[in-house]
């Protein structure tokens, strides 16, 4: 036992501390291990025949040429695989919903350009392609509708037959007398918004590598995915395997953004060879693939109205949305996912007692929509926040003011929304006043002003909003979808050298969770953070697991990390009792040291660790317990994360180029882990939406051919378009959670694709332009200034 | 996304590249930073069966004052051109050009050379190619020929250069000092191929405008000279009466395409307003030049 240098002060927490990443080391230096770094011997490698026709019938296959290619192993079609793999099915408790079966390879038809038709299995990635290029199909072309507007009409062909219809699910979510308030109301604004198709864009493109185990029959797939547990589950089923000869890991991933948040084509076709071929199987996905074949995002027509009184107050809300979800409802969130959420956010953080959003998600020969950071909220919020902004520009009213007198506020929490969404208390209000405050808002008025008087365009946007994180077993992440997502399992374990592990289910993918997670640990544990190390993105970890997405990890994982903590403790102080003969009452815990209050004995973890588990008879036989723990937690309903979001763009009058100038993020997150933590995600999500509010834009033609399939098309926000990112930390009112955390890491591509809309529409008001799609390109704004002058000189004449 | 496969020689002399590339048969491709003939192989739309690469033929990595012309090596780096003094001194115009061409990475490889061989029609180096009436240098088993810019660039990606051919170097013109210049480019984001851009050259003598040269890129099939719009600012005082009739000139004489990062309507109107910008910078450097 060593006695503490009292003169030490007990550590403060490590909660709240700009801890530097424990995960930077390895992956500054190169010392990641991603999927493609793994490398088995004797492993095959896969490329893929992808359909270059929108919707057509395979008629006929021709390999004979193929075959001779040096190093080709085999090549499979569907047909190969029937029987051996069970398709996944995305199910739904919406009624009249239809879930698309999604197989490894396409079955007699194809439904979207970068499909997979066939795999090419070689010595090397080369042959494999080389291959490829022989191969010879033969396709039958059917009729289809590319857009969504003609896909939803009676007579358009069908993508799925089976379903009837193109129109797989439809929603409407409601309250109050709408029509009737729409009827009197002394304000109406309205428009018909688009968020244009997009996808993820991960640096690491998809890459999966399947291991088939002779000896035990069971297989392993290392893959980029950010849902491992979910994949597992979901292969467990397909391959008809028991989890323990299944295990899915995802080691180091290279960024998701949502695009590697579903189960893919190709993670069944790695999993299936690999058995089949009894040797590894990888799949490497390149960016052309990446664009094709992962999954999109957005892509909703919504027609949106808001009914409001004189002062401003806002009355009642309608919309009619129809969702391009693609040719396959994703699996395992449906095509619900992304229109539905839509239609139930659309209210936003406000006061709106009237409230109606009809949704319809229709099927197109297009990749499937899925998650993507924010998932259905930047569209909703670009609608909602152009519509308050319109709202106020027909009043002449301050576009701050007309937010002040509806967001939800003070005694109104919780308040459940005309969707069903209940907010808790969050800080909306404070959230809309620091941004102004911290940009000096009545200053950048005056400035505007002054640039508007020498011919510059400038605009001020502000978007507010709020999004639900954290979500327990009480709701789907996904509208209806049946796997609960809303608990986690944490298992912590001191072991004989006085090492702390950590295991999770979460699937951490650059969000910096094992640092977080050791804070957390660190602090209710009162072990050294040197001394933890986070296990997680592995389904052998935890009995059931899901992964990251949709905002839940430090929510969940941290309640978790702080329960099963909070029981290892109990269990070190009963241990150190006993080795210090003091009571338990007068011992805590802190920075790795266990310390007496009212004297100066004091040992370390590792001197406990070594006495519990090593040394006999230290500890009577009877008393004697492992230091470890195992909870799960389910924080049950989801909490609301606030946030505000003021752009300050200038448009060039001439070549209607936009720059953001100035930007601020005010938001609430409830506790603050890692300050430096959520900054950097703050700042991502910013550049993300940034890249939707002026860039990206995923393009099908007349022909149903991707046009956008390389990023010198596909347009990425570099660093020389994104500004510095002003932002306050507001921590106001903690959530009825276990740590008090409210999930952070989508909100900034929520806020910013509306902010910087309100801001172009701002400076363009002069002219009486409301952006309307999204990105706001230069050629768009063009054609926009010159029907505006069209109509204006139309008007005068 | 991975190219068919192909041998490689790696020539010490232009002599033997030629060698390699006659004996291919027309099969062979010249590489010399790769920084577009890679993207192309691996999307295999380019299958060369040999690669000759020229990057350790001893001295085409210079830039060399021939009299009144400058001589650009074919191994000459963009980095190179955007930074080197003596194009600092002869050629400012260039230095402002090349800040945007693309990123630091692809600058430190690609060749002013090989971008003008590629021929897209939004790059900058074609054009600056046609603006100061370049010559490039190409040399066959049949010896050695000049080729004037306007004859080599054909139309987009298509150039004179026959199948056992290479370029050893483009010859420039230098611009006497105090020339005015103007240069402008619009592209999506920085460093992206461009929109639309324009440039001119003019010397201020007398109060008027002399030896105008204006070309443009992104605004048609290949990058082009406009004899026509040069025309309109040649010996005029470049006020803004005689800018708007040049600019009018040049929206008229351009045949811009559409694609997805721009209607031909836009690019036209862009053209324009870079041109203007152009127009006016290049007066005011000329007049300045003309007073020193
Ligand atoms: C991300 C990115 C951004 C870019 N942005 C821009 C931009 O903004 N503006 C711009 O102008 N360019 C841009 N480029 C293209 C870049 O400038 C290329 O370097 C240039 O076009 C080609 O030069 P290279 O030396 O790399 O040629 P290579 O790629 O090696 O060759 C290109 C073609 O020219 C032929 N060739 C090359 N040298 C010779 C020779 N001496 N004799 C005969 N044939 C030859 C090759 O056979 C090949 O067909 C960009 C490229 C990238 C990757």
């Amino acid at each position: 036992m060593s006695q503490a240098d009292l003169s030490v002060e007990m550590r403060p927490g490590l909660v709240g501390k700009r801890v530097k990443r424990t995960e930077d080391p390895r992956l500054l230096s190169g010392n990641g291990q991603y999927v493609d770094d793994i490398k088995l011997p004797n492993t095959a490698h896969v490329a893929i025949l992808r359909s270059d026709q929108p919707h057509a019938l395979i008629r006929d296959i021709r390999v004979d040429h193929a075959m001779d290619v040096p190093g080709l192993i085999a090549i499979f079609e569907a047909a190969d695989l029937e029987g051996e793999v069970r398709p996944a099915i995305p199910s739904s408790r919406i009624k009249g919903y239809y879930a698309t079966p999604y197989w490894p390879l396409a079955r007699g038809k194809v439904r979207y350009v970068g499909e997979p038709v066939l795999a090419v299995v070689a010595e090397s990635r080369y042959a494999a392609e080389d291959a490829l290029a022989l191969i010879e199909v033969d396709y039958e072309p059917l009729p289809f509708a590319i857009r969504q507007v003609d896909a939803v009409a009676d007579d358009a062909p069908l993508i799925h037959e089976e379903a009837g219809t193109n129109i797989i699910i439809a929603r409407e979510f409601g309250r109050g007398e709408v029509d009737a308030v729409f009827e009197t109301a002394p304000v109406r604004v309205g428009a018909q918004f688009r968020m244009t198709r997009k996808t993820a864009t991960s640096m690491e493109n998809r890459c999966y590598l399947a291991d088939y185990d002779r000896r035990r029959m069971a297989v392993t797939l290392w893959t980029s995915s950010n849902i491992p547990g979910i994949v597992k589950d979901a292969l467990a089923d397909s391959l008809s395997l028991p989890g323990a000869r299944l295990r899915v890991i995802a080691p180091d991933v290279g960024g998701s953004f949502g695009g590697k948040g579903s189960l893919y084509h190709e993670e069944m076709l790695v999993c299936a060879l690999a058995r089949k071929l009894e040797r590894p199987v990888k799949f490497t996905g390149d960016r052309l693939e990446e664009l094709t074949a992962s999954s999109q995002a957005f892509d909703e027509l919504i027609d949106a109205e808001l009914a409001v009184d004189e002062e401003g107050r806002f009355l009642a809300l309608r919309a009619e949305v129809i969702g391009d979800i693609g040719a396959y409802s994703i699996y395992p969130w449906t095509a619900g996912l992304e229109p539905v959420q839509v239609v139930s956010f659309l209210p936003g953080p406000y006061r709106i007692e009237h409230y109606r959003g009809r949704v319809r998600g229709v099927l197109t020969p297009k990749p499937p929509t899925g998650p993507y950071r924010g998932v259905g909220r930047p569209s909703s919020t670009f609608a909602m926040e152009r519509l308050v902004d319109m709202a106020a520009r027909k009043l002449g009213m301050d576009a701050a003011e007309i937010r002040r007198r509806n967001l939800i506020d003070g005694e109104e929490f919780p308040y459940r929304t005309g969707s069903g969404i209940i907010w808790d208390k969050s800080a909306f209000m404070e959230c809309l006043e620091a941004a102004c405050a911290h940009l000096d808002y009545p200053a950048l008025l005056e400035r505007q002003k002054k640039a508007r008087e020498q011919g510059r365009w400038i605009g001020i946007g502000l978007s507010c909003y709020a999004e639900l994180t954290g979500i327990g077993s009480r709701i789907a992440v996904a509208p209806g979808m049946p796997i609960n997502t809303g608990t986690e399992t944490g298992t912590i374990t001191i072991d004989s050298t006085g090492s702390v592990i950590g295991a999770f289910g979460i699937a951490s993918h650059g969000q910096g969770l094992e640092t977080t997670l050791a804070q957390i640990i660190a602090d209710e544990l009162g072990c050294a953070l040197e001394d933890i190390e986070i296990r997680q993105g592995d389904s052998s970890l935890v009995p059931m697991s899901t992964g990251t997405y949709a905002s839940r990890s430090a929510v969940i994982a941290g309640g978790v990390a702080i329960k099963t903590a909070r029981v290892v403790k109990t269990k070190v102080l009963r241990a150190a009792s006993i080795l210090m003969d003091v009571p338990v009452e007068d011992l805590d815990a802190s920075g790795g040291i266990i310390r007496a209050r009212s004297s100066n004995a004091a040992m370390t973890f590792k001197e406990l660790a070594n006495a519990v588990y090593m040394q006999m008879g230290r500890i009577p036989h009877d008393k004697r317990e492992d230091l470890t723990g195992s909870e799960s937690y389910d924080p049950y309903l989801g909490t609301a994360c606030s946030s505000c979001h003021v752009a300050v763009v200038e448009v060039d009058p001439e070549t209607y180029g936009v720059r953001v100038t100035d930007y601020v993020v005010a938001e609430d997150c409830g506790r603050i882990i890692n300050p430096m933590i959520v900054d950097g995600q703050v700042h991502g999500a910013v550049a993300q939406g940034i890249g939707a509010a002026l860039l990206e834009e995923i393009h099908y033609d007349d022909e149903g051919q991707l046009v956008t399939a390389s990023l010198a098309d596909y347009l990425l926000p570099l660093a020389t378009d994104v500004p510095d990112i002003g932002i306050v930390h507001i921590e106001a009112d903690l959530p009825n959670n276990v740590g008090g955390f409210r999930g952070m890491g989508e909100g900034g591509t929520i806020g910013a694709p509306a902010a910087i809309a309100n801001a172009i529409s701002d400076a363009l008001s002069p002219l009486g332009i409301e952006i309307q799609t999204l990105p706001a390109t230069p050629d768009r704004l063009f054609r926009l200034v010159e029907q505006s002058r069209a109509t204006h000189l139309q008007k005068g004449q | 996304m991975k190219p068919v496969a192909f041998d490689y020689v790696r020539a010490q002399s232009v002599a033997e590249a030629v060698a390699a590339l006659t004996s291919s048969g027309g099969e062979g491709k010249v590489i010399a930073g790769g920084q577009s003939l890679m993207p192309m192989m691996n999307f295999r739309m380019v299958r060369p069966s040999v690669l000759v690469d020229i990057n350790r033929i001893p001295g085409l990595d210079r830039i060399e004052e021939r009299g009144e012309r400058l001589h650009v090596g074919a191994l000459v780096r963009h980095r190179m051109t955007a930074s080197d003094p003596v194009i600092g001194r002869h050629l400012p115009v260039l230095h402002a050009v090349m800040e945007n061409v693309a990123h630091l990475t692809v600058r430190n490889r690609g060749t002013f050379c090989g971008s003008v061989c590629h021929a897209d029609p939004a790059a900058e180096m074609p054009m600056m190619t046609l603006l100061l009436n370049g010559g490039v240098h190409v040399a066959s088993p049949r010896g050695e020929r000049v080729v004037a810019a306007r004859d080599f660039l054909l139309s987009s990606l298509t150039t004179a250069l026959e199948e056992d051919e290479m370029v050893t170097g483009i010859a420039l013109d230098t611009l006497p000092p105090g020339t005015g210049w103007g240069f402008e480019e619009f592209a999506r984001r920085h460093g992206d191929y461009a929109l639309a851009a324009v440039v001119a050259t003019m010397e201020g003598r007398d109060g008027c405008a002399r030896n105008v040269r204006v070309a443009v890129m992104g605004v048609g099939d290949t990058a082009t000279r406009l004899p026509g719009v040069e025309a309109a600012l040649e010996g005029q005082r470049v006020d803004e009466d005689v800018i708007a009739g040049a600019v009018e000139r040049l929206r008229a004489e351009i045949e811009p395409n559409s694609d997805l990062n721009g209607s031909a309507d836009y690019r036209r109107h862009l053209a324009g307003v870079l041109a203007a910008r152009v127009f006016r910078a290049a007066w005011t450097r000329a007049q300045e030049g003309g007073a020193a």
